[in-house]
Order: structure tokens, then sequence, then C-alpha cells
């Protein structure tokens, strides 16, 4: 099982090792600062991230799914510190990521990588391609420096790429091929576990596939988790384990993959699973979307009091507006909602 | 998809399958905009021109062995009547001009390219820290910038050099002090841009420190505006030491364009050239520099590559 | 029925620093009073350079319409003066672009721009258009459109500003809309509104819609008839059930195959087996030979799909005898249907 039924227990040093996730976020939260209204009000603060828990087990992929200012790149970056959290804990083995001095973090990116979304801008464009990939290994001081070329032409190999290329420069490869290199620099220093920030959105759906099943591969080759980061429903039924849905900065539904896409608990994933286009649904059959969700996201900057699904729900009750469902578990499922739907 | 309609080349760019195309031939982007400077006219010929110039000035004073802080003839002789002894006149003490020129072109282009250097200098490291570590380190370095601003430059730099004695340093000096806050404000832009590419978190997510960050990652992709600024800023300094020069405040021991400007100019009624000559050459050393900068922009700047 | 809107043989071409490289290498396509056309291919596969023809706003330079005619009406619009472009534009033939926040002017409200549009092309006064302008923006399903057209662009969302580009694009009963890619810089619930909304026009007005997408979902839920674009060219076309239920090109059939199974179907408790993949990446322009542009990626690629690029034909006919048919521009297809 990916979770347990205690979302807030907080990491417990008990559990036997097997047990223990590889890494475990607890109260995470981050909030980012506005610009002051004047030189002596209150700051404000967009409250991007909001005290969420999930687990990443060794091996497996946990994806987070949701829509534009859902937080989930912030809450994948914020566990890698890339972003800094300002409240709660990031255990990897074990260990809280947010706590470690600047010294210490270096140390602990061997374990931890990233794949970035946009494969036009997460490559230096001054650097050739085989010394974005032996980057890490210098900077990281991992392996005897003479094998290091070698192992940048076996990471070439392995993402599919020609030793050959090496020599160039990102601009003159294709999106695809670009989300490889990264890829190779992100397997480089042989990591743990992969922060994977929509990896795939940029790319043509044919490029898409190839992406997807190289990082597949990769996965059951090496052992790899990933923290899977995706819009697209489709993408994270294909590569995920578990699912964390996000909706304003917190986790609305936490389930493993069956259980998540054959009964959608929140109406807010049944919303979204219910628009993701899909090759079943045909204009000529009349189709056509019953309880559909209406409007936007609310903006992060006024949250309402109770569920920030409220205003668009199709299930919505008084009491949704007045008060805050809390995540908690629902038949093997997890859910934040006041009347989850039925499984 | 729009982007596609309007700029073809990018798609048409896309090597070959990785599996089947033939090996390609590296292109560095510095390369690639080497390639494009040298198509653009405008700059070949500024570049011809800054050529010429200093091909004269370094091999000119070979044919011309006048002295230029000697009287050589009659005062204020007019250009071509005495091709032997003044070819192009002498000034209003008597002065071969075509010397006063030739040497006095090295000053002028050594206290442009100084305080190019220094306002480039200045301006990147407080730009660069004010935007990459931003909060009050951009707050307390943009308050300084900005008070530099609002001084009048020609007035501060008249102030310096008055202050500390008129010489080629000083006057480098007092126009780099003045200049810098324009390349800050540059450089900060690029750095508060380029600070939220992905490469930039990619490579702090592979465990480079800031130093490295600021030098090796961010530095390297903003230097292109950087390099046109400068290139521009040697012409606005070797203006700005003219103007110095006219007003009387250049180094009175050191032969330059702006010196003679400044030394005839009372005469000007009487004649033109002791004035204009210099001024020719300044206007030609300028104009050639600002077609090299225009240039390497249009090489620089990819949004125009594809014209 | 006669089509409202014919492309024959279309060839754009542009110069770029490889030389001049076809864009549109000859397709041809009809629009149908009233239906949605579907047109799908990856990027730079000449799907936006079409829509731009059909608007005749194809950037010259570094872009040329050297052959071909767009018939719209009986009237070959590639040849009407610029004038003449400009009076059907936004009156007969209007279009929705994929980036609502850069089509839209920043400093004007988005009932003043809906006005302007209405009065560019009608006779009427600024306060009749600015009313016709709320309504437009009630139709296409803002809440409180009279306060809403009094915003700037900047106030709404990405959702609301696309309902605006929508209502301005339908101020003027068009008989054509052209979406490119309408929905791609849009969150998947607001996309599902969108399309809802469009489906909602359609009906109403009776407007013929031609959809450029990349998304083969977006196709199912929107297209009555698909074009699939390969490197400048059309390579199979016809209902959108027929293509996507019995896809006849490797290209199409690979494009369905390499996305990912959704929903209650997928849910089973073991891993899904891995995606169907297309091979290598869409050929550079400059680089296409004599044959098929899709030979290096075929899985049933044969000698002579190099030698000879095959013609776009309904199973055994010339493409234009079997208009509304399933056509196919694919050796190995016609060799399936022979046998």
């Amino acid at each position: 099982m990916s979770f347990d039924g205690h979302p807030s227990a907080g990491p417990s040093g008990a559990a036997p090792l097997a047990e223990q996730p590889l890494l475990e976020a607890v109260g995470l939260s981050v909030r980012f600062p506005m610009p002051k209204k004047s030189p002596f009000a209150d700051r404000d603060y967009l409250h991007a991230v909001r005290g969420v828990n999930f687990k990443v087990h060794a091996g497996r992929t946990l994806g987070v799914v949701g829509e534009s200012g859902s937080g989930k790149t912030t809450t994948a970056m914020a566990a890698v510190r890339l972003t800094e959290a300002y409240d709660g804990a990031v255990m990897f083995e074990g260990r809280d990521v947010l706590k470690m001095g600047p010294e210490a973090l270096r140390k602990q990116r061997r374990d931890m990588q990233v794949i970035f979304q946009d494969p036009y801008s997460s490559l230096n464009p001054r650097d050739r391609v085989g010394a974005i990939v032996r980057e890490p290994l210098d900077l990281m001081d991992v392996g005897e420096r003479k094998d290091r070329a070698d192992r940048v032409k076996e990471l070439f190999s392995l993402v599919g790429l020609r030793p050959d290329q090496m020599a160039l420069f990102p601009h003159q490869f294709s999106g695809g091929q670009r989300q490889r290199i990264s890829i190779a620099r992100a397997l480089a220093t042989n990591p743990k576990l992969i922060v994977c920030d929509e990896p795939v959105s940029a790319l043509d759906v044919a490029i898409q596939a190839q992406v997807l099943n190289l990082l597949r591969r990769l996965q059951d080759q090496f052992g790899l988790s990933y923290l899977f980061i995706s819009h697209d429903l489709g993408v994270v039924q294909f590569i995920c384990d578990d699912i964390a849905v996000m909706y304003l900065g917190e986790i609305v539904e936490y389930a493993d993959r069956p259980t998540l896409f054959a009964a959608p608990r929140h109406p807010y994933t049944a919303a979204l699973l219910d628009a993701a286009p899909s090759l079943a649904r045909r204009k000529s059959a009349g189709y056509s979307r019953a309880g559909a969700v209406k409007g936007d996201p609310p903006s992060p900057m006024n949250l309402p009091k109770g569920c920030a699904f409220a205003g668009r729900c199709p299930r919505a009750q008084p009491r949704c507006k007045d008060e805050k469902p809390m995540l908690r578990p629902l038949e093997g499922a997890k859910v934040a909602c006041h009347f989850p739907l039925e499984g | 998809m729009t982007d596609v309609a309007t700029n073809p080349p990018q798609t048409a760019a896309a090597p070959a399958p990785a599996a089947s195309g033939p090996a390609v031939e590296a292109v560095s982007p510095l390369r690639e905009s080497l390639g494009i400077f040298l198509k653009n006219r405008p700059a070949l010929v500024g570049t011809a021109i800054l050529a010429i110039i200093l091909l004269a000035l370094l091999y000119g004073t070979f044919f011309v062995t006048a002295d230029p802080y000697e009287i050589v003839w009659a005062p204020m002789t007019p250009p071509f009547e005495e091709p032997d002894y003044a070819l192009l006149g002498t000034d209003y003490l008597g002065r071969d001009i075509l010397a006063g020129l030739l040497t006095g072109g090295w000053p002028t282009l050594a206290v442009g390219a100084a305080a190019a250097l220094l306002t480039v200098g200045i301006g990147i490291l407080v730009g660069a820290l004010s935007g990459f570590f931003g909060g009050w380190v951009d707050d307390l370095l943009m308050r300084v910038t900005e008070f530099f601003q609002v001084l009048p430059a020609l007035l501060f730099a008249m102030v310096l050099v008055t202050l500390f004695s008129p010489s080629l340093a000083t006057i480098a000096i007092a126009i780099g002090v003045v200049s810098w806050p324009q390349t800050a404000r540059l450089t900060r832009a690029e750095f508060l841009r380029i600070r939220e590419l992905e490469y930039v978190a990619a490579a702090r997510s592979i465990g480079a420190k800031n130093s490295r960050i600021i030098f090796r990652v961010v530095l390297p992709n903003a230097l292109p505006p950087l390099i046109v600024s400068a290139t521009l800023t040697v012409g606005v300094a070797i203006l700005f030491e003219a103007g110095l020069s006219f007003l009387g405040l250049g180094d009175p021991n050191t032969m330059s364009w702006g010196l003679m400007i400044g030394q005839n100019r009372g005469y000007l009624l009487e004649a033109w050239w002791p004035v204009t000559l210099p001024g020719l050459a300044i206007f030609l050393t300028v104009f050639a520099i600002s077609l090299i900068g225009d240039g390497l922009n249009d090489a620089f700047n990819p949004k125009l590559r594809s014209r | 029925m006669d089509p409202l809107l014919s492309v024959r043989d279309l060839k754009v071409e542009f110069d770029t620093r490889h030389g001049r490289v076809t864009a549109l290498a000859g397709i041809s396509l009809d629009v149908m009073p009233g239906e949605t056309l579907g047109i799908v291919g990856e990027s730079g596969c000449g799907k936006s350079i079409t829509a731009l023809a059909m608007m005749g706003l194809i950037p010259n330079p570094p872009g040329h319409l050297t052959d071909g005619q767009i018939v719209f009406e009986g009237e070959d619009i590639t040849r009407a003066s610029p004038r003449r472009m400009r009076q059907l534009r936004g009156r007969d033939i209007s279009m929705i672009f994929q980036e609502p926040m850069t089509s839209l002017n920043p400093v004007f409200t988005a009932g003043d721009q809906i006005a302007e549009a209405i009065m560019l092309h009608q006779d009427v006064s600024k306060k009749e258009a600015w009313e016709e302008a709320v309504e437009l923006l009630r139709v296409v399903g803002i809440p409180e459109p009279r306060r809403r057209a009094a915003s700037y662009p900047h106030e709404m969302s990405g959702g609301m500003r696309q309902r605006v580009m929508i209502a301005m694009a339908i101020s003027c009963r068009p008989k054509v809309l052209i979406a490119d890619e309408p929905t791609t810089a849009l969150d998947v619930t607001v996309q599902a509104q969108i399309f809802d909304l469009m489906r909602d026009i359609q009906e109403k007005f009776g407007v013929a819609i031609v959809m450029i997408t990349h998304d083969m979902g977006a196709i199912a839920e929107m297209a009555d008839r698909v074009a699939v674009m390969y490197a400048g060219r059309v390579i199979e076309q016809g209902r959108a059930d027929d293509i996507l239920d019995d896809p006849r090109h490797p290209y199409t059939s690979g494009l369905i195959g390499c996305i990912p199974a959704l929903g209650r179907e997928a849910a089973s408790a073991e891993r899904l087996p891995p995606l169907a993949e297309i091979p290598g990446v869409v050929p550079p322009l400059h680089l296409l030979g004599a044959g098929c542009a899709f030979a290096d990626r075929c899985p049933l690629v044969h000698d002579r799909c190099r030698r000879e690029r095959p013609p776009l034909a309904p199973h055994g006919m010339a493409a234009q005898e079997f208009l509304g048919g399933h056509a196919v521009a694919c050796h190995a297809a016609e060799r399936e249907i022979a046998a």
C-alpha cells in the first residue's frame, strides 16, 4: 500500500526500514510574499501550497495532478528545495531536507534529481550537450574523473541519443531530443528519486509517447522513484502508481491508480476525468457533458473559508461553503470532501 | 502553433532523426551570431571604418614625423596649402594638425575604452548582485544606482575632474562613475529574466553554488546585450571626453582629439579646420562604433534572425 | 451540398535560411456549411499555415502563396484585393487564436473591442454596438455581461478571455469560424467549457468551424470530418468516426495509438502496457525527398514508398470524386485494400 490512513501522523522512526518511504512530505507549505501596497501595510502572502502530505515509495511513481495554480509544481520544487518552503518537513530516507545546510543539501542532490518542463529553457544554450550531461558528475564529484567521459557516452545511449551528438549545442536538437538530454543529465549521478515536472507537456503526442516509455523503462532498469507532476490525467494514469489530486494548494484526493481511476471520489477529480478529451466521446454520438464544472478556479490570494472547490462544484451544499473538509480515509482512498461520490 | 507560421525556420531546423541522421556539425550560438554579423552590411562598413582609423593611428606616425606639440609652420595655415610641412594645416599655435590627429587618437580611444570597461565592470557587478539576490540587496543597490542616475552626469564629471586634476585616468574614472547605472539596470533586468529560466534551477539541482550560477550560467547568457551596450558606451565615452576637453577640462599635457577641439574653439571663426578635423575624426569613430554596436545587437537578438 | 469554403491544391512556400521550403505542398480541403472540419497534426505539419491561408494572413515575406485556390462562396479569395479580404475577414470568415492573452488588446475593455469589431462591418452607432457586445458576452456565457464588458483583458481569467475572443469572432455572424488550437493554453476543465460553448454556437448560428488541433481527443469531441496533415500534406481525410475507428494511414493509427488511455476502461490493477510509439521525428521540410515523407518512421515502409509519393486517394479513386469519403495517401493502405 502506498500510504497509511494517518496523513498527519508524521514520519515514524519506529517503522521498519522496508516500510519507510523514500520521500515523505509532512505539512509542506509554501507561500510567496506579495508586493506591499504601502510601506506600512502588512505584507500579503500568496499561499501556493498549504499543508500537503504525501509519500514517494522506493521504485514507485507518485503523480501529482492538477490545473494551473493548483500548486503542483511548487509542491515538487519545494520537496527538492528548489523553492523554499516556510513550514513542514520533507524526509528523504529519514532526514529532513528542509533542515539541511547548504553543503549537506548539495550532497543530497546526488540522490534527488529533476527533469524540467520546458525543453527549450532547461538546457543552458551556451553549453555543449555533452558538457551539460557531464556537469553533475563534476559538480558532485561522482566516480573517477577519467571514467566520466565514458559515463556520459553510456548515458547518451541509455536515453536513445548517439554519442557523436555530444559536441552539439541544445538549439540543434528537437524538443523530444532535448528532453532526452535532460533525462540523461538527471540520471548521471544515479539518483534514487527524480522529480519530473510536466516532462512531456511541451511535446507532440508522438514524441510524448516515446519519452513516457523511456521514463518507464529507466524506472524498471534502475529502480527509480518518480515524483511526477502533470496536468494530463491520461499521462498520469499511464505512468503513476499513486496519485495526489491538487486543487488550489491542497491535496483533495489521494489514492493508488486503480482505485482512483475506477472510482474517483472527489467531485473535482470526477470533473477532471470528465473534462479530459477522450477518443470515446464523439460528436457524432451527440456527446455532451452532464454536470460539468463552471467557471475558473478562485484566486489563491483570497481563499474561501470553506471548501475551495465549492464555488464550482455541482454537488456543493451550504455546509461546503462554511466548513473546510479535511483529507480523510475512505475505502482505500483519501478524500477531502463532505459529500464524496459513491465508489 | 501560430509561431510556426511566422517563424518557419524553427521547425525547418529540427535535426534529422536520432537513429538514422548523419552526424551534424556543432554550431555554437556565438558562431551563429558571428555568421549573422558578417552578413550585416552596415556593421561591416563600421568595422572597416574603425579598422582604417586604427591602422592609421598605428602606422601613420611612420609617415608623419612632425611632433604634434611643436610649431611647424605659420599658425592657422589651411589644409593642403603647405602639403610638405602640414598637410592638413596648422592650429592656432602653428602645430601640425595631422600629427595631432594621429597621436591624439590613442588617448581619445584609450579614455573611451577604459571608461567603457569601468562602466561595464561596475554595472555588471552591481546589476548581477542586485538581480540575482533580490530582496534587501536589490533594494540597497538600486537606491545607490538611482542616486548616481539622477546626478547631472556632465556636471558631476566636471566636479571630479576639477577636484582631482585633469589627467586621462581621472577623466576615464569620471566618465565611468557617471555612466555605470545604465549598464547596472540592464544587467539587473537580464539577471531577473534569466534567473527564472529552468536551466538556472537545473544548475542548482545538480549542486552548483551561487558563484558558479552567477558567473558560469547566468552571466554568459546575459552578455549579448551587455556587449552591445559596452560597445556603444565606448562611443559615448569618447564624446564625453571630447565634451570635457572642449570645456577646458581635458588633460593639457596629452594631445587628444577633444583637447584639439577645446584649445582651438576660440579661433573657430578665423580657422574652421583645427576644430572640424578632430571633430570629424570623433564623428567617424563614434559612427563606426555605433554601426558595430547595432550589428552586434542584430546578431545576438534571435528574434531578428529569421529576417 | 456545395462546400462553403474549398481549398484546392494550395501551395505555400517560406523563405528560410535553408532556402525556400515548401510549407504546404498542394493541399485540398472542403468545409461544408454548418459542419466542423478538424485539421490535426504535429507541430510543423502546416495546419496553422492552412488556417492563416484561409484568412488571407500568410505573412509575406517570408511566406508566398505560390499555387492553388481558396474558394469561398464561389469567389477565389487568393486573388481578392486586400480591401475585399478585410471585408471578408471578421464578417464572413473569422478566427480565434491559441493565446487569448496576446490576441486581445490590453489597453481597451472587452466591450470596446467587441463593439469595435461590430462597427467595422456594420453600420451601427457606438451605443448599439455596445449593447450588441453585452448581448454577445451573455451568449458566450460570461456572468454579469454588462459589468464584464467594462473590464480589461488582464482582469479576466484565461477562459473568460477566450470567451471574449469567441464573442468577437461571432459578432458579425460569420459563416466560417477558424479556431487555431483554441484551448491549448487553457486548463482542461476550462477547455471542456469552451468546447461546449463552440458546439453550442455552431448549433445556434449554423457556423462552419475549422478546428486546428494536435489533440485527437479534441477531434473526437468536436469534429464531423477530419483531415490529418503531415509535413505539409493531407495524408488522410474522412468522417471523424471513420478516421478514429478505422485509420488507414500508419501515421494516423500511430497518432491514435500513442495517446494514453484514460478512465475506468484503463483502471486495471496491472501496469498498463507501453504506449505505441512512432519512432523518430518529423523530417525537416527542407530535407524532404521524392517519396512519402513518413517513410522513415513507418512500420509498413516499402521500396516504392521511398521512390514515389502516394497520392491522396480514396480506396482506388481520385480524391475530388469522393468528397466526404475516406481518402488516404499511402501505398500500403492501397495494397491492403486491393488484397
